[in-house]
């Protein structure tokens, strides 16, 4: 015996009344690895954290980040995803204190390495893009990136990311950010009832 | 898609005297400086339990939440109807997604979360038990059911922890969408051919009492409400959203020659509060524990997607992989 | 110019990606992952949304309204290829659908780019963007599971080798091949295919999979002209159910 449902896709799916045994339970590692997607909104701003997905690889992170973060376009110019591993994170600061403060090295003058910057500006709020050092390793990058980019505001948190562990849209693909105007029923904007109320209203009150 | 009745963690009085008193007091002043709380900060065990059981619920929601209106995905009426009922059943999944990973950055994994969903361990939104026997409960669903969602969503996205305030932001953006799509549809059907007013009407009588259950039963005063409301763990009282709710939509409900099935339901003048008949709240907590129309059916259908798409994720998972919650 | 042989390709194309959008729908809510879910997603809206501007054009060419042309006719007046109507089945299918079907329609819109019929032109490359997306989806997924673990190679291999012979007949012979050829609408059929097999040979060839041999294969045919499988009309009478119930009524 197949559930019944009122859903004619869930009929296809043939779906036993009773399952015979229990769910086996997942394994532990039955999960792909986290990715954090960022997202530029238009040419000229910062890239900007979105959030994560889970993927087995960079490429598949891509797709899905395109497709969770940027499908309503007209919010999306560019896009990157970095393993979340690959990311190092420092700690939190508050109270209007900046973390660099914290920060009392000088840089070591090794410039061997790239990574990308990215700082947090407002608690509750996203990273954002500040740009690339040459660095030794990640403490001196910190470091690098606290004379580089100085900020008249506290910076919160920062993450630090090897600039080839980021993989960034191309320029040529930028027609896959396109959103059609005939997306537009995927907008608030695009359903108007007032009028239809209206006229309802108009005619019920003849009656 | 989240109404309120959440099912929050049983508390005991001495949880918080094992906690740091000093990093209790920071936390503390943190929240009530108006600043949001960060994965990486330290927070008390029981502000943890509590944010994961109500952000999973709220994920859970979501996905369940796709299957009563996926059930009119492929009947659609016209192509403008069958586009965004799929971009709205998507953005469901989508803000599932979103929540998992609030959830996930305090520290437990989505598979987990998705297999206690699955053995029924986790509870979702009473509201997705029932079932849409219409495109006009689809309609009623896309409008009615997902503007109480946005009255709760839009007090949590004010509440403390940043990475769930940061997913609310984005669902309550898409949200309005949803809303809008829905009223439009209730619209056409509500001022349509008889047969469509009969089909809405229909629709609006079967769902009215599991939308004055949506928002949960009255909280009743107690330390834990106490403490959930001090940390913005909980930010408004289910009785609070209940009466948004009624105060926005009843009169948008009426004006198109809709009845509610309550003819006790009014607005006391004076007091400015929304009088109803009691919901039945034996009904709730059956449903809740199982015994609804389709609870059954809602987990039958994600354990076949989860069985399903088995040998998918085993098939690309890398051997030396180890887990990392997101950052944020 | 030839509104007829117009007509027969407008007619296909938008009917085959009204099917398979439609198919596509179908797996919001239970598919591998999350994410997957909201991509298959993205593309069947894609699909519905490009079969919606189709009829939109042979509305301008004196067809009926696009909704009356989607909802109210019976299967046997589909013309789309008996590929895209076949039920889901399960992840290995749908995925190598995706892939064998969308690789050709990225090729038939790219050929239809430079078409001398402008508005079909104009349409082809505007949704450039979009068709890149779905063939970029289709090859990253194909190549990893058709080279992951035996289970994954082995389930799309036999989807491969059930879905060749449909696959073929989404290159039917057009009644009106040489017309579209001499005035320079569409390139035709042939050569098509022969860019397909080019490009899915290309994307096979870095996996486990192994091509079907295409010369011993019969092509399942009949689907431009109203032959079709015993899925079509269940389809399309499930997809206007709603509509059906009043044509005339404001949904």
């Amino acid at each position: 015996m197949t559930l019944k449902s009122l859903d004619p896709r869930v009929k296809r799916l043939g779906i036993p009344e009773e399952w015979d045994t229990p769910l086996s339970p997942k394994e532990t590692l039955d999960q792909f690895e986290n990715y954090e997607a960022f997202i530029q909104v238009k040419e000229g701003k910062a890239l900007e954290h979105v959030g994560p997905v889970h993927a087995p690889n960079e490429e598949m992170a891509f797709l899905f980040a395109k497709e969770q973060y940027s499908r309503r376009g007209m919010f999306c110019n560019a896009l990157c995803v970095v393993k979340t591993e690959n990311i190092i994170g420092t700690e939190f600061s508050d109270n209007g204190i900046s973390i660099y403060d914290a920060v009392t090295a000088q840089p070591s003058g090794i410039e061997n390495q790239s990574y990308e910057v990215f700082h947090l500006l407002k608690r509750g709020k996203q990273h954002k893009y500040v740009g690339t050092v040459m660095a030794k390793d990640f403490e001196d990058a910190l470091v690098v990136a606290k004379h580089t980019y100085p900020s008249q505001k506290p910076v919160f948190n920062v993450w630090i990311a090897e600039s080839e562990h980021i993989l960034t849209s191309n320029e040529e693909d930028k027609d896959m950010w396109e959103t059609l105007k005939e997306k537009q029923y995927r907008e608030a904007i695009d359903y108007k009832g007032q009028d239809r109320i209206k006229a309802y209203k108009e005619r019920m009150g003849q009656a | 898609m989240y109404g309120g009745g959440n099912v929050f963690e049983a508390m005991k009085a001495t949880a918080l005297a094992e906690e740091d008193p000093k990093e209790l007091a920071k936390f503390e002043a943190r929240i009530d400086r108006g600043e949001k709380i960060e994965p990486k900060d330290w927070m008390p065990q029981l502000y943890r339990k509590q944010l994961i059981r109500m952000i999973e619920q709220h994920a859970h929601s979501e996905i369940i939440g796709a299957l009563p209106e996926g059930t009119w995905i492929t009947r659609a009426p016209g192509f403008k109807r069958k586009l965004a009922l799929m971009a709205k059943v998507q953005d469901e999944v989508g803000h599932a997604q979103l929540l998992y990973s609030a959830a996930e950055t305090l520290g437990k994994p989505r598979e987990q979360m998705l297999d206690d969903l699955v053995t029924g361990k986790s509870k979702y939104s009473n509201i997705f038990n029932y079932p849409a026997f219409t495109w006009a409960d689809s309609c009623f669903i896309s409008w009615l059911v997902d503007a109480g969602a946005i009255v709760n969503q839009v007090a949590n996205s004010k509440g403390s922890y940043g990475p769930y305030c940061r997913a609310l932001e984005r669902i309550c953006a898409e949200e309005s969408f949803h809303l809008k799509y829905g009223h439009h549809c209730v619209i056409h059907l509500a001022t349509g051919t008889k047969k469509q007013q009969e089909m809405m009407q229909a629709a609006v009588n079967r769902w009215w009492a599991p939308m004055m259950h949506f928002f949960g039963p009255s909280d009743k005063i107690s330390v834990h409400s106490d403490i959930l409301m001090r940390w913005k763990v909980k930010m408004a009282s289910n009785d609070e959203c209940r009466q948004q709710f009624l105060d926005m939509y009843v009169p948008k409900i009426w004006e198109l020659g809709l009845t509610l099935p309550d003819e006790n339901l009014h607005k006391n003048l004076e007091t400015g509060m929304w009088e109803f008949t009691e919901p039945d709240w034996e009904e709730f907590k059956r449903v809740i524990n199982g015994d609804g129309p389709c609870n059954k059916e809602r987990l039958a259908v994600r354990r076949m997607a989860e069985e399903r798409g088995r040998w998918v994720r085993k098939a690309l998972l890398a051997p030396k992989t180890k887990y990392v919650a997101p950052l944020a | 110019m030839n509104t007829e042989a117009l007509k027969d390709l407008l007619y296909k194309i938008a009917d085959d990606q009204l099917i398979l959008g439609h198919r596509n729908s179908e797996w919001t809510g239970f598919g591998p992952l999350l994410e997957e879910d909201i991509a298959f997603s993205s593309m069947a809206q894609d699909k519905v949304g490009q079969s919606w501007q189709f009829y939109k054009i042979l509305n301008e060419l004196g067809e009926s309204d696009p909704d009356t042309v989607a909802f109210m006719r019976n299967a046997d007046q589909f013309h789309n290829c008996k590929f895209v109507e076949l039920p889901n089945g399960e992840y290995d299918f749908s995925l190598i659908r995706h892939f064998l079907f969308d690789t050709a329609e990225g090729i038939r819109f790219n050929m239809l780019s430079t078409s001398s019929y402008e508005p079909v032109a104009q349409l082809a490359k505007k949704i450039k963007g979009e068709i890149k997306y779905h063939t970029m989806h289709a090859n990253i997924w194909i190549k990893q599971l058709g080279s992951a673990t035996e289970e994954s190679i082995g389930r799309l291999q036999q989807a491969l080798d059930y879905a060749m012979p449909y696959a073929l007949g989404i290159f039917e012979t057009s009644k009106f091949e040489a017309d579209l050829k001499q005035e320079g609408i569409f390139d035709g059929e042939e050569a098509l295919k022969a860019q397909w097999l080019t490009q899915i040979g290309e994307i096979i060839a870095e996996t486990d999979l192994r091509m079907p041999e295409i010369q011993s294969l019969q092509p399942q045919l009949g689907g431009r002209y109203g032959e079709h499988t015993e899925h079509l009309q269940p389809l399309v009478e499930e997809m206007s159910e709603v509509f059906r119930v009043d044509p005339t009524a404001d949904w």
